[in-house]
């Protein structure tokens, strides 16, 4: 039972890790990470790596929206930004260590113009000019046929570290999972500073965080580049991933997954982001789990049904935490937590 | 405490404990002795028409052959998973069951897949794929070497139809209008028709891209109607748009002609055209399984497939999936009868010595897959009553 | 320039527009009736498509009894809607609700592909296929009549809310919620109207697009188009979307006549941002004013 939060410093009030134990976790799970490829089996390893790209897609979007309130309906259309991009540069002979930052850079800078209509069209409207955004980005991922190979799609060598092809899952995680780690750590990073406070401020209310002296142009521009970037990488990932980039992969339905990530695990928060991606990322893979079930005890043809209970599924999810917790899987931890800080008390 | 680290600590632990209580059991080795055959077969989405009827009849095929002792006496086990025609759906599924059960083939479901598993289906060096994809980038036994297609590209289909339309021209040579989709299955063969029809001295006059799928053709109807084409091939739909782009042809009071390649010349869009579907001419590889003329496989197929309530006939679909399964069955059966190991080299070599093959009716004549395709196939002509065939098997290139 | 063929893309395209102006009447009374998009808007047509599938062509019934049914069948699903889904979330911020009616979209969508499957059906020639002919220029039957019935819909709908008192009643309602309690309306009564109105054109517009195209669970996907519309007049108003339908039908049947069929979902989106940058709340839309 916690007694109380005792700081004696703003230093130790603002840090990540206060106590030895929680250090002494963090150490444990990085071992956990770094063994994980090692133990688990290759289907396994393929999902953590997928995991990481939608986690540093996830914390992308978070920050646009969950942190700042601008309501993005096109981030899958940055992630294909960067998956091309990386897709250009393999061509291009540029390694993936200059060629992911750059991919997050080309994303960021598109983003930015994406979000210069922020400061005059607001709400719902600018929900759906980032949505026109999308399939405009779209449409020029299938007609700019020289640069993407159009509706062919685009080949991605893999990644090598001076020769080293960092293909197959197990080498790739290696790059993904520590990528996803600093990234993550840098996005909670973020909102210890003055830049993230002011986005808190903007998304509570834009007008009185302009009268307090917070440039809304600047850094609603500066949340959009900042989730852009994310998206950017986290496509250039996918690309080094799946050695290949298509239009139909980037498109609306990439967006809303990465909204119900947020969604579900809760907005304005990194826990939410690593929860929300998680469990969206592994629902579609219990859901197939248990129509083997089905199909082992005789119900032959459920795995037809696969993709409509898939979507129902994701539907209901949507709606029901929502409705019934919309801080999302966050909330759901932070009040466990409570109860088993405050334990044998009941408030 | 922060949140932070109890996060990580949850999120290490699910994973964790998922690889412990998961990762043991669902480690599943064939049973000894099991030959398993992979496929995500895109039985939703998009191309569900198609992907329904390439499931039932490679799944059909396998129970069939079990029947029949299996291959050099090796039980087969068929396992497949819905890819609702999304690649980054079919290479999950891929790395799964490639994972599970290490298949000696697997089936896809696109182009898309092909090319994106190339890469791991080279390093692994353990299977086969193939797919419903007949675009020509995928023909090559050095660019694609473990991939192979039941039939002949789809460059090569519009060829055939080019050469008919040609040979039976009288002295003013035929106008052509394309019209495709949008998409990697549409766009694939529209080059070289294009300079196919070049060569031939039939002009182009008019190319029209929709999206796929269901649409609405008013605005397009309207070029088609000023550039009055004698022949119009569709390419890159199994079913919407055609119907209504033939009705409203008709309509306008066009005498146009309508062509199709394989996906489009299923039955049942046939039938959806209705009386205006006549003289709608198409490319086809296979015999249809309702052809007069009886053949060994073809009423195999049809006694087979007629176990299914309310299916008095089989899609062409159907056909392939049966066709994939034969082509399985050679590979694999002389890849063991040569007493090789079941690997990606060894099977290509069984592949390539596919020579004068009968495949019992379902091509007309006997077939070579040296080319990793299979370049046969003949026209068809729908009449008011039915789809007839309009010309002998041709063989491509 | 070739006027006339300028003409006939025009004229095929401005009454193209008359169903995405219905569509877009549906998207804005739901708007107007609960402040909200709806994004599932492209399923209730879907849906509404199939029900009349099912009674017409499945169950042989009359189209008349078949369409009657159908209308009950959404109205049922859009009051359903409104009570278990809208009403909880209440007072949430913008992007939840968004949000619950996407996941709702996701859920009609899977729901009829388990039911009907995911093959495409063909529902019969509702509208006179019958081409008309204006000198030179000759328009499918099918768009006029469907623009026809559009109009005569939308026409009803704004004869309905202007002189009617339940049609007073929704927009007072909407217009200003703590007033017209005092005054003794039912808002929430009214709310689940709107959604059944909205339910009920979407429906009527997917059994129009179905028709005219082809039935798959994928007919939703016309409603994303339909978003440019409603942005570009203005999400509350009525008469910004049936102009800007026509605007967008326009367009996209120029696009394809001079671009080609590929550019032909985004020119409206691309026009939409255009304007926005001069107009941020659409050509009609009210000016949202915010007060601290």
């Amino acid at each position: 039972m916690r007694i109380g939060d005792f700081h004696a410093s703003y230093r130790h009030d603002e840090a990540l890790f206060d106590t030895r134990v929680q250090r002494a976790w963090f150490a444990v799970l990085v071992v956990a990470l770094l063994a994980f490829p090692f133990v688990g089996g290759a289907y396994f390893v393929y999902l953590a790596c997928l995991l990481g790209i939608h986690l540093i897609s996830a914390a992308g979007l978070n920050i646009m929206t969950g942190y700042t309130g601008l309501i993005s309906l096109g981030h899958a259309a940055f992630m294909g930004v960067g998956c091309y991009t990386v897709a250009v540069a393999e061509r291009a002979g540029i390694p993936f260590y200059v060629a992911l930052p750059l991919a997050g850079c080309v994303s960021a800078a598109i983003g930015l113009v994406v979000g210069v209509p922020s400061l005059r069209i607001k709400g719902l409207y600018f929900a759906v000019a980032t949505l026109a955004a999308q399939f405009v980005l779209g449409f020029v991922f299938r007609e700019w046929e020289s640069v993407t190979g159009g509706v062919r799609g685009a080949n991605v060598p893999a990644a090598s570290l001076f020769g080293f092809e960092l293909a197959g899952d197990q080498r790739i995680y290696f790059l993904i999972v520590p990528l996803a780690v600093v990234m993550l750590l840098g996005a909670r990073n973020l909102f210890r500073t003055r830049v993230g406070r002011a986005f808190i401020a903007i998304r509570d209310r834009d007008i009185s965080a302009e009268v307090l002296g917070i440039s809304l142009f600047h850094y609603k521009l500066l949340a959009f580049g900042i989730g852009s970037f994310y998206a950017g990488v986290a496509g250039g990932l996918w690309g080094y991933f799946f050695r290949v980039a298509t239009p139909e992969l980037f498109g609306f339905p990439l967006s809303v997954f990465y909204l119900a990530a947020i969604i579900v695990g809760g907005l304005g928060s990194i826990l939410g982001t690593v929860l929300g991606a998680t469990f969206m990322t592994m629902v579609p893979e219990v859901l197939r789990a248990m129509v083997g079930w089905a199909q082992a005890l005789g119900l032959q043809d459920a795995s037809v049904f696969l993709a409509s209970i898939r979507q129902v599924v994701f539907g209901l999810l949507i709606v029901g935490f929502l409705i019934f917790e919309p801080h999302g899987l966050a909330e759901i931890w932070r009040r466990v937590r409570r109860f088993f800080h405050l334990w044998p008390f009941r408030t | 405490m922060s949140i932070f680290d109890r996060r990580r600590f949850i999120g290490s632990s699910l994973a964790a404990s998922a690889t412990a209580a998961l990762g043991a059991p669902l480690r599943v080795f064939a049973q000894s002795g099991e030959i398993v055959i992979g496929a995500a077969p895109p039985i939703t989405g998009v191309f569900a028409f198609a992907g329904a009827g390439l499931h039932a009849g490679l799944g059909d095929w396998v129970e069939w052959k079990n029947t029949q002792g299996g291959i050099a006496g090796r039980k087969l086990r068929y396992v497949a998973e819905d890819s609702s025609y999304k690649v980054d759906q079919s290479v999950a599924i891929f790395k799964k069951l490639v994972a599970q059960y290490r298949p000696p083939v697997f089936y896809g479901d696109s182009t898309g897949w092909a090319k994106a598993i190339a890469p791991e289906v080279s390093q692994l060096g353990s299977l086969l794929a193939t797919g419903p994809s007949f675009s020509s980038d995928l023909a090559d036994p050095v660019k694609a070497p473990y991939y192979f297609m039941p039939g002949p590209t789809y460059s090569g289909m519009i060829e055939i139809l080019l050469e008919h339309v040609s040979r039976n021209a009288s002295s003013t040579k035929p106008s052509v209008a394309f019209v495709y989709s949008d998409t990697e299955f549409g766009r694939d063969p529209i080059s070289a028709g294009k300079a196919k029809a070049a060569k031939l001295g039939l002009p182009v006059v008019l190319e029209i891209i929709t999206k796929p799928g269901a649409v609405d053709v008013s605005a397009e109807m309207i070029k088609l109607r000023r550039a009055k084409p004698d022949f119009v091939i569709f390419h890159g739909y199994v079913l919407a748009p055609i119907p209504e782009f033939i009705r409203q042809i008709r309509e306008a009071g066009l005498s146009s002609r309508g062509m199709g390649t394989i996906y489009s010349m299923d039955k049942t869009t046939i039938d959806q055209m209705g009386a205006v579907g006549a003289g709608f001419l198409g490319v086809m590889p296979y015999r249809y399984s309702f052809d007069s003329q009886k053949t060994p496989t073809m009423e195999l197929i049809r006694e087979v497939g007629s176990k299914k309530p309310g299916t008095p006939w089989q899609t062409l679909f159907y056909t392939q999936g049966w066709l994939v399964g034969m082509i399985f069955d050679q590979v694999i059966g002389r890849t063991l009868s040569a007493k090789k190991e079941l690997t990606g080299p060894n099977m290509k070599a069984a592949l390539e010595s596919i020579n004068k093959w009968d495949t019992g009716g379902i091509f007309g004549v006997p077939v070579s897959m040296k080319t990793h395709a299979i370049p046969v196939g003949r026209t068809y002509l729908v009449t008011g009553k039915s789809i007839e065939p309009a010309s002998d098997w041709i063989t491509i290139g | 320039m070739d006027w006339l063929l300028l003409a006939e893309f025009s004229i095929v395209g401005l009454l193209s527009g008359g169903v995405l102006a219905l569509i877009a009447l549906g998207f804005v009374l739901v708007y107007k009736g609960t402040r909200v998009i709806n994004f599932a808007m492209g399923e209730f047509m879907m849906v509404g498509a199939y029900l009349f599938w099912t009674t017409h062509v499945f169950m042989q019934l009359p189209w008349w009894v078949a369409l009657a049914l159908t209308l009950v069948g959404i109205a049922l699903l859009g009051a359903v809607v409104e009570r278990f889904v809208l009403r909880p979330l209440a007072g949430q911020p913008v992007i939840s609700i968004v949000m619950a009616t996407i996941g709702l979209g996701a859920v009609l969508h899977g729901v009829a592909e388990a039911i009907w499957g995911g093959a495409n059906l063909s529902l019969p020639q509702l509208l006179p296929r019958q081409p008309f002919m204006l000198g030179e220029i000759l328009v499918p039957g099918q768009v006029l009549w469907s623009f026809v019935l559009a109009v005569a819909l939308i026409a009803g709908f704004t004869a309905y809310f202007h002189y009617s008192k339940g049609g007073v009643s929704m927009r007072a309602a909407a217009s200003d919620p703590v007033t017209a309690y005092a005054m003794g309306i039912d808002v929430r009564k009214m709310q689940r109207l709107t959604w059944i109105f909205a339910g009920v054109t979407g429906a009527v517009a997917g059994v129009i697009v179905a028709s005219m195209t082809s039935l798959s669970p994928t007919l939703g996907t016309v409603a994303l188009g339909v978003l440019a519309v409603i942005i570009l007049g203005g999400l509350d108003s009525i008469a910004g979307a049936i102009i800007a339908g026509l605007i967008v039908g326009w367009l996209e049947s120029i696009t394809v006549a001079f671009v080609g069929g590929q550019a032909r979902d985004l020119v409206p989106y691309l026009v939409v941002l255009v304007i926005l940058m001069v107009r941020p709340y659409g050509l009609f839309g009210t000016r949202d004013i915010e007060r601290l």
